[in-house]
């Protein structure tokens, strides 16, 4: 008991100031405006935690500082929304973005290729060149007459805030087909295969080890041939699959849009480390001017594709009732008619918002710890976080794990992107900000500690809506009559400052280890 | 005679430092060969230029009959290499199990290796539960050393077993790597020759980056201006 004391001092003050802070918070206001503001303050830091922790996780392994983490965080969100407000355009994109994908997946197969071809030394630094030259050209050629029913950001009828409007009301434009008429269909689908592999190949020769055992067996054409089916599959039964899609209740579609993203940022996140991250980690710096240009590069990229305004993302039917007997007095009155509030202690709390993201957060917090503790992955995600050599001198191929963790942090942040995106909405500024809150959460927590990170981001989350609730009430200060009422901009101080309060007494965060 | 490892003329460098200029290692099978020589030498360096931790820019490393520079570390590794090295590198937050378990290169190697680890380092079964950290010094090193027992391994490669260690310790220590060269074939790095001289078959002497003497550790013992010149040991 003692040791466990001993151990445990800075957790335990930690704890006890807090609470203590939460009993004078109490005291201040209305208990139902406390637990509101509790639960919005859980609910922001359940968000701040996926992206802190998939950054966590990727720095702590990899030494790789990704400051394109809040960027992911929000293409995540834009990904979700395009699958539940327009299946039809997600439906006619998978079929190219399945053939420009298959001839990354037979990565494992250039090596051998490489071997094969004898060229003098000028050919060769020329040929990887060459190839991504051709690859572009093709994909330049076909992309742009590759038919995709799109929404159109010039016109206000057709753009996004639009068809995100009409959804929140219940009805979606009639999708039109878009029809193979500007090139042939197979002509465009070879073309983007054939581009997709000399592309594919072209990278690949850039990093090339000396010397490497290749055996090629089936295993190698695994990723490629799955990508190809799904690629033909949704080529032949497009029209029947959008049709399928938007029939479908906004629950279900909002489920496959989740599973959509978070699958689609693991994806870039193994695309983004397999080429551009991994010939850089001898060079630190231009890891960070890498994935900064990312990050803009990303925004303007999102600009260009959903436009510049902010529009709202419905929330699905199951936490959007709004029948006369809402809003729901008990769980059970809300499980059967799905209110969008809830009534707790007098307070109307909106569900999907206050109570179903901080139930995922605790789910996800979950998940993660029983993948670190007890899986082999996990412990190999431990080990190499503090010696990465040693686990190398083990037989272990910590590149092929670093690509996981790498996936598995931008899929965290696209999953944080996709869950927040009805309660916060879609902007091209929601990554940077909830990136500044994470990373104040880990500065807070300790960099590399997976508790730490949960821990900060909670913390962060209650700062900035407790400050919030203060400026709308306003702070009665003891012995005097003044009523201090902190105005907007001191919430993004606050946390800041929080920060700098444990950095001064914990140099490593609340919980991160001395080195 | 057949050697396991042949290390043939590798030069490695450390950033811009030429840390190896030219060393010559032979390793017969079975036997425990030591490397010697002064701090800073390139012992360390030379053990990791064989992993390929540190690739060799030249020469050549010929482990089993094939040459393995230029390969990457896990596969040299997976090839049947086990490494203690230098600080021992016990992951501290795995427990002392975890640290075992994750040498594995196939699943249940360590349930088959269990026995025969604890029987040679019986302290480490109760501590079995405890994380890393809370090891003492001798018992990161049986750790390590157990560690690479774990997967099947021809050759082990052990940096600086004696280092900081009380004297009982150092000769169970001995006793172990004793027991292990029946099995495998072992490559010492070791300051303290007294360790060296009574464990080690064979040496080689490197000196600023070279390899400058080998032979049998018996002509050793006896050459007393080769230590006093290369080891500064009387």
């Amino acid at each position: 008991m003692n040791s466990f004391l001993r151990k445990n001092t800075v957790l335990l003050i930690t704890l006890a100031d807090i609470t203590a802070l939460f009993i004078a918070a109490a005291q201040g206001m209305e208990k139902k405006d406390f637990v509101i503001t509790l639960l919005r303050g859980l609910a922001v830091g359940s968000i701040t935690f996926l992206v802190a922790s998939g950054f966590s996780l990727i720095f702590g392994l990899l030494d790789v500082l990704n400051l394109a983490h809040g960027t992911l965080f929000m293409i995540g969100a834009y990904i979700g929304w395009t699958v539940f407000v327009r299946p039809d355009t997600f439906v006619d994109l998978l079929t190219p973005l399945a053939l420009i994908l298959s001839g990354f997946a037979l990565r494992d197969v250039y090596p051998l290729l490489a071997t094969r071809i004898r060229l003098g030394l000028s050919m060769k630094r020329i040929l990887p060149w060459a190839l991504i030259l051709v690859s572009i050209l093709i994909f330049s050629y076909i992309l742009p007459r590759y038919p995709i029913s799109f929404w159109d950001i010039g016109t206000y009828g057709q753009s996004p805030v639009t068809y995100s409007f009409l959804a929140d009301q219940g009805t979606r434009l009639p999708a039109q087909v878009a029809l193979f008429t500007e090139i042939s269909a197979p002509l465009a689908l070879i073309g983007l295969l054939f581009a997709s592999i000399i592309g594919a190949f072209g990278i690949s020769l850039f990093n090339i080890e000396t010397q490497q055992q290749f055996k090629l067996n089936w295993k190698n054409f695994i990723g490629f041939a799955i990508l190809l089916i799904v690629a033909l599959f949704v080529f032949i039964f497009n029209e029947s699959l959008t049709t399928a899609l938007t029939g479908l209740g906004s629950n279900w579609l909002f489920l496959i849009a989740v599973v959509v993203a978070t699958l689609s940022g693991a994806g870039l996140g193994a695309l983004i480390e397999s080429t551009l991250i991994r010939p850089l980690y001898i060079r630190p710096i231009y890891q960070l001017m890498l994935t900064l240009g990312m990050s803009a590069i990303g925004i303007e990229i999102v600009r260009a594709i959903w436009g510049r305004p902010e529009f709202v993302m419905p929330k699905p039917a199951f936490f959007n009732g709004s029948s006369e007997v809402c809003p729901a007095a008990n769980f059970a009155d809300w499980w059967a008619h799905n209110c969008s509030t809830i009534l707790l202690l007098d307070g109307r709390v909106r569900v999907y918002n206050e109570i179903f993201i901080p139930i995922i957060g605790v789910v996800v917090l979950i998940s993660i710890w029983m993948l670190l503790q007890r899986t082999r992955l996990g412990m190999v995600i431990r080990a190499g976080v503090q010696d990465r050599e040693m686990v190398e001198a083990l037989g272990i191929n910590v590149r092929r794990v670093f690509t996981m963790v790498f996936s598995l942090g931008v899929g965290l942040a696209a999953l944080g992107g996709i869950l927040a995106a009805p309660s916060m909405g879609l902007s091209n500024a929601m990554g940077e900000s909830l990136f500044l809150n994470a990373l104040i959460a880990l500065a807070i927590g300790g960099l590399t500690n997976y508790p730490g990170a949960a821990l900060g981001s909670v913390l962060v989350g209650l700062i900035q809506q407790f400050i919030i609730k203060y400026g709308q009430i306003g702070i009665a200060i003891p012995f005097t009559d003044i009523i201090f009422k902190p105005t907007p901009p001191i919430v993004p101080a606050s946390t800041v400052l929080l920060m700098v309060i444990i950095l001064l007494i914990l140099p490593n965060g609340l919980l991160g280890k001395k080195e | 005679m057949e050697y396991i490892l042949d290390v043939q003329n590798i030069h490695s460098f450390i950033g811009q430092y030429h840390i190896l200029q030219g060393v010559n290692v032979r390793v017969p099978k079975g036997s425990i060969t030591a490397l010697l020589g002064r701090n800073g030498a390139g012992k360390t360096t030379t053990l990791k230029s064989i992993l390929g931790l540190t690739p060799p820019r030249e020469g050549k490393v010929i482990y089993e009959g094939k040459e393995v520079q230029g390969m990457r570390s896990f596969d040299i590794a997976s090839m049947g290499i086990g490494f203690v090295p230098e600080h021992r590198a016990i992951f501290r937050d795995l427990t002392v199990e975890e640290n075992l378990k994750i040498a594995e290169r196939s699943k249940g190697e360590y349930i088959r290796k269990k026995e025969f680890i604890f029987d040679l380092f019986p302290d480490l079964k109760r501590l079995i539960t405890l994380p890393g950290t809370s090891l003492s010094g001798g018992q990161q090193q049986m750790l390590a050393i157990a560690r690479a027992l774990v997967a099947d391994n021809h050759l082990l490669l052990i940096d600086e077993p004696s280092e900081g260690l009380a004297p009982v310790i150092i000769e169970h220590m001995m006793k172990a790597i004793q027991l292990l060269s029946k099995d495998s074939t072992i490559v010492l790095v070791e300051q303290n020759f007294l360790v060296a001289s009574q464990l080690a078959e064979y040496y080689v002497i490197i000196e600023e980056g070279r390899s400058v003497q080998e032979g049998s550790m018996k002509d050793l013992a006896n050459d007393k201006a080769a230590i006093h010149r290369y080891l500064g040991a009387a």
